[in-house]
């Protein structure tokens, strides 16, 4: 068997290419360091230093010439180019973008073959979750006692701001960039994405606002909490101004990855491929790039009306002037909540996939997962305000805000009965894919349960703002999503390496994690319903012991992440063969070679039927 | 497999369901009244009430959905190291999709009445002379001011079984004005005031902290409160230092 | 899943991946390419007008165009005041700012639906006559329309009028609500404005070397929708920030 790497060695390098040869990461990230110190040298001597919003303006132009220069040097900006003069791509550059022939260096350029894209992802995700893990675990270590003993809590402030920020762009990605993007167009039946360059500049956009949020702690003070609250944002030093830019350029990323990903799915799907037989997974991500269309715009509109009330003195939230923090919180969570969705729904379209294929079944009820997924999306626009009952804006819209949180419960609990019908009297097979999917079942359960209590609003009244709500949505993330994007990984690992991840090591992690997230977050629950306050860099002694398992607990998910780590690691060269197809699956992603060649297909398959007929060809012949 | 056995492996579900439905009750019925801070108000009577009604409602669904999966992983995991042979070719089943989805409703459905009902009775002034107090949140400090009295104190006296109106606000940037023991929570914005009620029903301390993070010291920002007798608070006011 | 790979049938009859398939079938993805980013970029309109309908109805504090502070006099005169003449500053006024001007709102909005209106036009014509040329010729007049519409989108935004306001010993800056989401919306059309205008060179270059020709015209249709809802967004504007704005 070839690898990846002797596949792409054998090929001759195309001639095409242009400027594109001289261009990668380390070119982009001169250009972002150049060119941020040129726009910062120009704003340091132009604007008006008398100003109070002086260094929010050159820290802000500093943070511009940071993602043009990164932009320029990775080359994004050569086919807009192209396009104006009239030069269109020749086939043999579309090869060399492609990547061909070049080896692991593609890997670290501007590289349009979606299967390259897809592992730039993984890599991007294991960056964000490993930077955010860190902070986690500093979090936990300051909390592991009262008293602040580990980090002040200037610093400490500027920890749960960017581990939850970190963790956000981590978890957006987390299944929808990697599996998205290596696998999604070969089970569409498709040769690369709709757009492959905007492909490859939504991955690297996503780089460049990565490396802005990984500097905002070095540059410092943020004291906002990662919803940006206003209008304490304003307090904040110039690392919120590298916070919120980062976040505009995220969500550049996230649209037009969002937009390539519909189009990917609605055009591009082969010969008899309709809609009723596309594997389940492609519609959770087809779902949730829709929804994050309509979310992002109001992420870039509430950071950039942060952004202009520190660089501009502009009273968007300054109640003196007119404005008012209720019009930051409205604009934040009618993104904040469909985001959430939009991190869920390709896990939970890869966990329908993966429970039809390890249990040798067809997927229960595929209508229901369809309508319960969008439905769920359709839902999650009009429940922003939930998130908002405790602020006092509108309280006589409570009622109909409860009624739309409420509802959720519906699409939610179809999720269970489809995994659960899936699994019914089918032969489970239990390999690494099937062990998280178990966990994520059982923590969604503790997750749907603990969020009826917050959608009640004269319960939400004690318990928002609490450790309480913090609990109920890492149940979400980290006990539900993390579990179905490890699942994800081990299920389509073999596609990427040729080489299972290491069994016996996936199960270790299993295990340290699914234990580590009980006593963490059943800890933290205890610890919010005893009172004790979000975002609190220390707390009374009536909550040190729930507070000391939280962190004992943290560290167990810690050791389990690592031991996963190794696994991928180790496994990537050195793990057990698996062969094109090792899941015995149907769908088209394991009927191309591993790793699968550039364009995916000889000849674009002819679909006739979907992938769950298990059991099914037995009954015909 | 046979009916037999497929029956009686399925009463075996039946009595998981059964025993993990009773934990769950048991959970519900004795944990909130035991970790959540001590009732001092008729809020916080609802409060727990309603985490009671909620846990012991979801007791019976989460078990559910616990007992099919262990029953499924005891009883369906493929043994051996070869490929699984498939299973039945079941694709849908109305029956169960339908079931699932009234009963789901009706829990919604009960949750939504049950949330309305309490809403009504948690946001509801009785009307009847409430003691107003204003409630100003600064960086990182509560202070209370008692209108009609030139009182203003950073410590908080409310008499007992007298129902307070609090009108809440802040100077700099937002706080969480919320009382454990007494179920009431509101933001303090800047520039706008916002009212919640509570009638204090237990003589003792409580305390006040912020939940909206305001900065370098929102985990200091603590202050402890008293409900007294009507007396003992007519004496306290009249005792404070009066300004104009 | 059952697939015929000895099937004769090439969903799209090429071997090449896809990457020199028939003009109309890259067109139709890629309109519903420009769709999506027009919806996204509907979604980014209706949150900007939701911040100023938001921001004018709440009219927190009754300062949506009034503010407490000095106005008519550069920041740095109150410095001077200040810190080199030792001088002490004059108590604050409550100061009520003025509607921008309609008529460059407008006018910037007519020059845009001009534009939109040429481009539509021009490609008409070159789907009609096949003539790049005169094409060309059209892409550039209306990007030089565009053009003149960002110099009084520039003229615009510089007529926002600052407020100071003294906080003990130092002056600060700052916008009523009004002219905050004014400086956002305005922001966001010139950024449109610079859009359009790359679009139009690039449309004006392309025809003239022969890209975009009689019968290869998708991508000016492509960038003709986009132009066409900034048309449509830049009279949406125009029309609720001139009749919503004052609270009387």
């Amino acid at each position: 068997m070839t690898t990846t790497l002797e596949q792409a060695k054998t090929a001759a390098i195309p001639q095409g290419g242009g400027l594109h040869r001289r261009l990668n990461m380390a070119t982009a990230m001169i250009g972002g360091i150049v060119f941020a110190w040129l726009f910062w040298y120009l704003a340091h001597h132009f604007l008006d230093a008398t100003s109070r919003t002086y260094s929010d303006q050159v820290a802000a132009s500093l943070t511009i010439g940071w993602i043009v220069g990164f932009w320029l040097g990775i080359g994004a900006f050569v086919a807009p180019l192209r396009w104006l003069i009239g030069r269109d791509n020749t086939r043999a550059d579309d090869l060399y973008l492609a990547g061909q022939g070049q080896g692991t260096s593609r890997y670290w350029k501007f590289t349009t073959d979606h299967k390259v894209v897809g592992v730039q992802y993984i890599i991007m995700t294991m960056v964000l979750l490993g930077a955010g893990g860190i902070l986690a675990m500093a979090i936990r270590t300051e909390l592991i006692v009262p008293g602040n003993h580990f980090v002040n809590q200037q610093v400490y402030n500027g920890f749960i701001a960017v581990h939850g920020m970190l963790m956000i762009l981590a978890l957006i990605v987390m299944v929808a960039g990697p599996w998205g993007n290596f696998v999604m167009p070969i089970m569409c039946g498709a040769r690369d994405m709709a757009f492959p360059r905007l492909n490859a500049l939504s991955l690297w956009t996503l780089v460049g606002a990565a490396g802005l949020l990984l500097t905002t702690l070095a540059v410092g003070s943020l004291t906002m909490g990662w919803v940006v609250l206003a209008p304490i944002a304003d307090q904040a030093g110039v690392g919120m101004d590298f916070f919120a830019m980062a976040i505009i350029v995220f969500t550049v990323s996230t649209t037009v990855a969002g937009v390539n990903t519909i189009c990917t799915i609605l055009t591009m799907r082969t010969k008899g491929m309709t809609l009723a037989r596309l594997p389940i997974f492609v519609w959770g991500v087809m779902i949730a790039a829709a929804l994050g269309i309509y979310a992002f715009p109001f992420f870039s509109l509430v950071e950039a009306q942060t952004l202009m009330d520190r660089t501009f003195s502009t009273s968007f939230f300054v109640a003196n002037a007119g404005g008012t923090g209720w019009l930051q919180a409205n604009l934040f969570w009618l993104m904040g909540h469909p985001e959430v969705y939009v991190i869920l729904l390709p896990a939970v379209g890869a966990l329908f996939e993966i429970a039809a294929v390890m249990s040798r079944k067809p997927v229960f009820s595929y209508r229901t997962a369809v309508a319960g997924m969008t439905g769920l999306a359709g839902l999650s626009i009009l429940v922003w305000a939930h998130h908002m009952f405790t602020t006092g804006w509108a309280p006589t819209l409570g009622g109909p805000f409860m009624l739309t949180t409420e509802l959720i419960s519906i699409p939610t609990g179809l999720f269970f009965l489809v995994l659960i019908g899936t699994l019914w009297r089918g032969n489970i097979w239990m390999k690494l894919p099937t062990i998280w999917m178990f966990g994520f079942i059982a923590n969604f359960i503790i997750a749907g349960v603990t969020g009826i209590y917050l959608s009640d609003i004269p319960l939400d009244d004690q318990l928002h703002g609490t450790m309480f709500v913090t609990a109920h949505f890492h149940y979400v993330f980290v006990g539900s999503v993390l579990f179905g994007a490890v699942s994800a990984l081990a299920f389509w690992y073999p596609k990427v390496t040729g080489r299972f991840l290491n069994e016996f090591m996936g199960r270790i992690s299993f295990w340290l994690t699914f234990i580590g997230v009980q006593v963490t977050f059943l800890a933290m629950f205890a610890s919010g319903l005893r009172g004790m306050p979000r975002r609190y860099s220390s707390y009374a002694f009536i909550f040190e012991h729930t507070n000391f398992m939280t962190t004992i607990g943290a560290y167990t998910i810690m050791a389990g992440m690592l031991v996963l780590l190794g696994a991928v690691i180790t496994s990537w060269n050195k793990g057990e063969p698996a062969g094109p197809n090792p899941w015995h699956a149907n769908s088209l992603e394991w009927m191309v070679p591993t790793p699968p060649p550039l364009e995916n297909f000889e000849v674009l398959p002819v679909i006739t039927e979907d992938p769950y007929n298990y059991g099914e060809e037995l009954v015909r012949s | 497999m046979s009916t037999s056995t497929n029956k009686k492996s399925l009463k075996g579900m039946l009595w998981t369901w059964a025993a993990l439905t009773v934990v769950g009750v048991i959970i519900g019925l004795y944990a909130p009244a035991w970790i959540m801070p001590k009732s001092m108000s008729n809020n916080m009577h609802l409060t727990i009430l309603t985490m009671v009604v909620f846990t012991v409602a979801a007791a019976p669904v989460a078990a559910g959905v616990y007992a099919s999966a262990l029953f499924a992983l005891a009883r369906w995991t493929h043994k051996g190291d070869d490929v699984p042979s498939a299973g039945p070719a079941v694709r849908e089943n109305a029956m169960v999709v339908t079931t699932w989805l009234v009963v789901s409703t009706i829990l919604t459905v009960f949750l939504l009445i049950w949330g309305l009902g309490a809403l009504a009775v948690d946001n509801g002034s009785t009307g009847k002379n409430p003691l107003v107090v204003d409630v100003t949140g600064q960086q990182w400090v509560w202070s209370f001011s008692y209108p009609g009295t030139h009182v203003s104190s950073p410590d908080l006296y409310l008499p007992l079984n007298r129902e307070v109106e609090f009108r809440v606000t802040a100077l700099d940037v937002t706080h969480g004005f919320w009382i454990a023991n007494m179920g009431v929570q509101v933001d303090a914005n800047v520039g706008t005031i916002t009212t919640i009620h509570t009638t204090p029903d237990k003589l003792g301390v409580f305390d006040i902290r912020c939940t909206q993070f305001c900065g370098l010291n929102h985990a200091f920002m603590v202050t402890v409160g008293h409900v007294v007798t009507a007396q003992q608070f007519t004496s306290w006011l009249a005792s404070q230092p009066q300004r104009a | 899943m059952s697939i015929d790979t000895h099937s004769e049938l090439d969903a799209h009859g090429a071997h090449d991946g896809g990457h020199h398939e028939p003009p109309e079938v890259v067109d139709g993805r890629q309109r519903m390419g420009i769709w999506l980013f027009i919806g996204g970029d509907m979604i980014g309109l209706a949150a900007l007008l939701f911040t100023y309908l938001y921001l004018r109805g709440v009219d927190s504090g009754g300062h949506w165009m009034s503010m407490w502070g000095y106005t008519g006099h550069p920041y740095s005169y109150y410095y001077n005041i200040l810190d080199v003449k030792g001088g002490s500053i004059p108590n604050p006024k409550l100061i009520h700012v003025g509607t921008l001007s309609a008529g460059l709102n407008w006018l910037v909005t007519i020059l845009t639906v001009v534009s939109a209106g040429i481009v539509w036009a021009a490609e008409r014509g070159l789907r009609a006559t096949k003539n790049a040329k005169s094409y060309s010729s059209m892409a550039a007049v209306a990007t030089a329309v565009t053009l003149v519409a960002v110099v009084f989108t520039v003229i615009q935004l510089r007529h926002i009028p600052p407020i100071f306001s003294a906080h003990e010993d130092s002056l600060t800056m700052a916008y009523t609500a009004y002219d905050s989401t004014m400086m956002a919306i305005v922001g966001s059309t010139l950024i449109h404005l610079i859009i359009l205008a790359f679009l139009g060179l690039g449309l004006t270059i392309r025809s003239a070397r022969g890209a975009i020709n009689g019968t290869k015209w998708y991508q000016a249709r492509l960038v003709r929708f986009f132009w066409v809802w900034v048309a449509v967004a830049s009279v949406i504007i125009s029309a609720v920030t001139t009749t919503i704005n004052t609270i009387h």
